[in-house]
């Protein structure tokens, strides 16, 4: 033992400079999980001691419907028989602000919130100065995010509309309970009392209004509340839920993303792991003699494989706790990072967590001694009369290898398992790392062998460069791996985005609607037509669509019963509420595909079938549909199945199609898709003198909805283009790497060169060319992925067209190609600097 | 004592069969000092690589102490190596990356020798190099690496020291100053000493003398030879 205790020491003394880059290599991986982990689990803790506050009661019991006067009293008699302590009622709807002074032509989209006296019963609201009291909404105050500040250019004192009431902005919001970070939202938070909400007119028909009830409890009695409404509850369209579930789904949501996104890091540490196997198998065949004079000398094989183990073991230990301290660095960043973001998110203490850095570490270490372990059972075939005579090492079909290579491959999939707290996200992420590497593998090998025929060339720097690419132990294919795989990550989230704004792109079709009109009421159809066709506001064309709620309680002669609450929540998306229209014609992005579209109004009820509804529940020509709409029941015939292009739904891409005749006279709203005026200050006009005259009508600019999706997608890539950094980074970790374990051999060759009469610049050539036609190949393997991963993604996962963005590949080989040869031309100037007579005579 | 019987060595040279030492029964007595002599390619490198156990013979057996070390597998051959044989190189084949010194000590620490440092000390001040224990092998001539090789040969002391053509990389002054340092140790410690030599002078040194041509013993003197 103290034999290889010593060994282990003075061989990682000696070699630890070339092994360093694959060190740190796991190093990356590590902090990446380590930071990710420490980060979620510190986010994490902060949010479950807000559980609470993040939901702002004990119990919430909210509705999208008018409370039936029943069901209320209901709720009243057991909240009094559960000894509720408090409760209050709130009101939220997504809605139109604008600055009450005309002169200013803006509006916009906001979530208004109405809350009385007794809000919040849990945490406070946070304001930028002073603190908050509910007397600062009394008398139509309004309490507003800062991005409305500036979205309006308002300020506090100012006044805004909202609807049909002139409110004064009070306060700005920096927190408020019960709204979560990272929900989606519609615009930005706006606070207005509850009594001040019949005065903006929004509580009408039609309006997207959410009802909600907040209420306080002792914490014994949450459970029994929240299980005694739900019976009660069960064939209303009532939610009822308690902090306790809120907390638990944070919990999961959580639990989910740190097992994520901590594969992230998995990925860089296991691309680590490839090198350290690359690099062990090229340090054995280096180190072939020392271990056969070891042998001669008295040492057993087991003992030498234990030596280099160690050694693997001290470098990845080294590797890992590296890795922790760059995790250290990178969450000190953080709180630096979220200066400007929401209060809970900044005000989160973090820090290192014991169990992120003993995973990191974990994760590091084992990594780095699965992958050394098959190459290190070569060990067992360096004979000791190597030392006689040269001769080559046995290759060939050895079992043990065999059976260690299938348990370290079983070990990688528990690691990963672990990793994700999942065994079947842990084999897919295998599988699909491992099908990921073979095809990039595949494909460098396929390129390596397309360049071969270069290695007739006449150019001698070029022939030599090319046979340098496919020497023994010259680590192409594992270089090939890393970068090819960081170039994959970059090209191909980046053709994914543009692929992806191209298709939102409504520049593509100049003549499609880009705005949408909303809760229309049937009064203000007329007038509004005539407000869009006033050619003053500059609309173009537009039309207005009838809509109403509907939802399907059953299909005739198919026993289907879909009641009560319990039996939607069972048959799913079914039996959710859709938005129904009718009209007598097919729009430009429908067909028939079976049955026959009427011609006429009719007054018995007939509908059509969006073809995804008939695929997904064998709704099928003949069959009678019942809906329940607002309580009026009607019983509609199947006349026709019709496919919609949602990539053009503009103009409406309804599931069912109603025949006129029947659903004129039923309550209902309209909306509107029209084409706007082309200049922002004529689309700011329109809009403000739109809210100005129909105050309830909201309106949604498509091509603000796609700058923040532009936004949204440039966040996501940049996250993504972030790790495919990572990766990136670790493939030029091993090429440096590389570069260092073959460094003697170069260094010998170039003497041997010199000697032959090649001058210093063309052996630069020879490298320049070598690790630039690497790089390029690299590019190319990652490209050639990207184009795969593109073409699978729109396919198979966004239904969209695949284009192929040549800018972004050909960018991508030609930045790979230039980072690659840079890296390795620069990681190898000794080799020019070496005399050749000094390096011969060590030789 | 060494025995071999019938002891003989056929590789394979590309398709055909080479057999590099023909069948050879040969008894070396303790304390013995043989030279083994012969052109190369001769076989005599192979021969003691088979005494050492370093390569396992086509046919035939070799006993050292009575023991068969053809039966033994490659662990057990090791420790034998480390126990009973001093094997020294024309190539010195020291490990690069240890200083002189850690080399001397590899093998005793591998038997677990608890001293191993201050033994190894010793060895190196025996062959004259007390102040180049902390220089790495790069930083060392030819004949200081082959006095190191020496001291690690010696390092537990064997029964046995087997030297493939010591000074056959060496000048003529280091040469002669390993071959003094080697019949020192053959007559200070009593340990038997296979020497393999171009060296017709060396040779007429040993105690017996064993002379091969292409794989076979054309001549032998004192030692006892069985073709």
């Amino acid at each position: 033992m103290r034999f290889v205790l010593r060994m282990a020491l003075r061989e990682t003394r000696a070699s630890w400079r070339r092994l360093l880059f694959f060190f740190i290599c796991i190093a990356v991986g590590v902090a990446a999980i380590v930071t990710l982990r420490s980060v979620i689990q510190s986010v994490r803790g902060a949010f479950a001691n807000e559980a609470r506050t993040l939901i702002s009661a004990d119990v919430l019991v909210s509705t999208i419907r008018d409370w039936v006067p029943a069901t209320r009293e209901m709720i009243e008699r057991r909240l009094s028989e559960a000894g509720v302590t408090e409760r209050t009622d709130t009101l939220e709807t997504p809605t139109m602000v604008r600055p009450t002074d005309a002169s200013r032509l803006v509006v916009r989209m906001v979530e208004l919130r109405a809350v009385g006296p007794e809000f919040p019963l849990y945490g406070t609201v946070g304001l930028e100065t002073g603190t908050y009291a509910h007397s600062l909404l009394e008398h139509q105050g309004v309490l507003v995010k800062p991005e409305l500040l500036t979205a309006l250019s308002v300020k506090v004192g100012d006044q805004i509309t909202i609807g049909k009431a002139v409110f004064t902005i009070r306060g700005v919001i920096t927190s408020e309970p019960g709204r979560r970070v990272g929900d989606f939202s519609l615009g930005p938070g706006v606070l207005i009392d509850f009594a001040d909400m019949p005065a903006t007119g929004l509580l009408g028909f039609g309006s997207r209004l959410r009802r909600v009830m907040l209420i306080r409890i002792p914490e014994e009695r949450v459970a029994p509340l929240v299980e005694q409404l739900r019976r009660d509850l069960k064939d209303e369209f009532v939610n009822v839920r308690s902090f306790r579930a809120t907390d638990d789904e944070i919990g999961k949501d959580f639990d989910r993303a740190e097992n994520y996104l901590s594969l992230v890091g998995l990925v860089i540490v296991i691309l680590g792991g490839i090198a350290v196997s690359s690099v062990t198998r090229v340090f054995v065949l280096q180190k072939m003699r020392s271990i056969a004079v070891l042998k001669c000398v008295g040492a057993g094989s087991r003992q030498i494989i234990s030596v280099y183990l160690l050694q693997v073991l001290t470098l990845g230990l080294a590797g890992s706790l590296l890795g922790v301290v760059m995790a250290i660095g990178a969450v000190a960043a953080i709180p630096i990072a979220l200066r400007d973001s929401a209060p809970l998110l900044k005000d989160v203490a973090y820090g290192v967590t014991w169990s992120a850095g003993a995973q990191g570490i974990g994760v590091g270490v084992l990594v780095s001694l699965l992958f050394s372990v098959v190459p290190l059972l070569q060990i067992r075939f360096v004979k000791p009369s190597l030392l006689l005579r040269d001769e080559a090492v046995r290759t060939g079909r050895d079992m043990t290898r065999i059976a260690a290579a299938i348990a370290v491959a079983a070990a990688l999939v528990a690691l990963t398992a672990w990793q994700a707290a999942s065994l079947r996200v842990g084999l897919v992420v295998c599988a699909g790392f491992c099908g990921l590497a073979i095809a990039l593998q595949l494909t460098g090998q396929a390129l390596v062998r397309a360049i071969a025929p270069l290695s007739n060339s006449r150019s001698f720097p070029l022939r030599h460069a090319v046979l340098h690419l496919s020497r023994p132990g010259s680590q192409t294919r594992v270089v090939l791996l890393a970068v090819g795989l960081g170039a994959f990550f970059i090209v191909g989230v980046r053709s994914l985005q543009a692929s992806l704004l191209e298709e939102f792109s409504i520049q593509s079709n100049p003549g499609a609607p880009d705005m949408f009109l909303m809760d229309i009421q049937r009064g203000q159809a007329d007038p509004l037509r005539e407000f869009l066709r006033d050619p003053a506001h500059g609309a173009g064309a537009f039309q207005l669509i009838p809509v109403l709620r509907a939802r399907i309680t059953g299909i005739s002669g198919r026993e289907i019963q879909l009641d009560s609450f319990e039996d939607v929540r069972a048959r799913g998306s079914l039996a959710r509420e859709y938005t129904v229209t009718y009209r007598d014609h097919l729009e430009a992005n429908e067909r028939i595909v079976a049955g026959t579209f009427w011609d006429g109004p009719s007054a018995e009820p007939e509908i059509s079938v969006e073809q995804g509804i008939h695929d997904r529940f064998q709704i099928n020509v003949g069959d009678v549909v019942r809906f329940d709409m607002l309580g009026r029941i009607v019983s509609a015939k199947v006349t026709s199945i019709r496919e919609v292009d949602f990539r053009d739904a503009r103009n409406g891409g309804f599931m069912f199609v109603f025949r006129p005749g029947t659903l004129e006279q039923s309550p209902q709203t309209f909306i509107a898709p029209l084409k706007g005026p082309e200049t922002i200050e004529a689309r700011a006009r329109m809009q403000h003198d739109l809210v100005l005259a129909f105050p309830n009508v909201s309106v949604i600019d498509f091509r603000e909805i796609l700058k923040t999706v532009r936004d949204v997608m440039s966040k996501v890539t940049l996250a993504i283009s972030v790790v495919g950094g990572l990766v990136l980074l670790s493939g030029a970790l091993i090429l440096i790497g590389a570069v260092a374990m073959t460094k003697f051999q170069r260094v010998y060759e170039a003497a041997v060169f010199k000697t032959l009469g090649a001058n210093t610049r063309t052996i630069a050539r020879m490298l320049l060319l070598e690790y630039g036609v690497l790089g390029l190949l690299a590019g190319l393997v990652g490209s050639l992925g990207a184009v795969g991963l593109t073409w699978g993604v729109s396919h198979f996962a966004l239904d969209i067209p695949w284009r192929l963005f040549a800018g972004e590949h050909v960018g991508g080989v030609a930045a790979t190609g230039l980072l690659v040869a840079a890296i390795g031309v620069l990681s190898s100037l000794d080799v020019l600097r070496h005399k050749p007579l000094a390096t011969l005579r060590a030789e | 004592m060494i025995d071999l019987r019938g002891v003989s060595k056929t590789v394979t040279s590309g398709t055909e069969p080479l057999t590099i030492l023909h069948p050879l029964t040969l008894e070396i007595p303790r304390g013995q000092f043989v030279a083994i002599v012969g052109p190369s390619g001769s076989g005599k490198s192979t021969l003691l690589g088979l005494i050492a156990g370093l390569d396992s013979p086509s046919a035939g057996s070799v006993l050292i102490d009575g023991v068969d070390i053809t039966r033994l597998g490659e662990d057990a051959l090791a420790k034998l190596r480390g126990e009973k044989i001093g094997f020294v190189f024309q190539f010195f084949h020291l490990i690069p990356s240890l200083t002189a010194h850690e080399n001397v000590a590899v093998p005793m620490e591998i038997a677990g020798v608890r001293d191993a440092g201050a033994r190894a000390r010793a060895l190196l001040e025996e062959v004259g190099l007390t102040e180049r224990g902390h220089h790495y092998p790069s930083q060392l001539s030819g004949g200081e690496q082959q006095r190191v090789a020496l001291a690690r040969a010696l390092a537990n002391d064997p029964p046995i020291v087997l030297a493939d053509e010591p000074t056959g990389n060496l000048d003529s002054t280091n040469g002669r100053h390993i071959m003094d340092l080697l019949r020192n140790i053959h007559r200070t410690r009593g340990a038997t000493l296979v020497l393999v030599t171009h060296d017709a002078g060396l040779a007429a040194e040993a105690d017996a003398r064993i002379v091969l041509r292409d794989g076979r013993v054309v001549e032998h003197a004192a030692a006892q030879v069985t073709r």
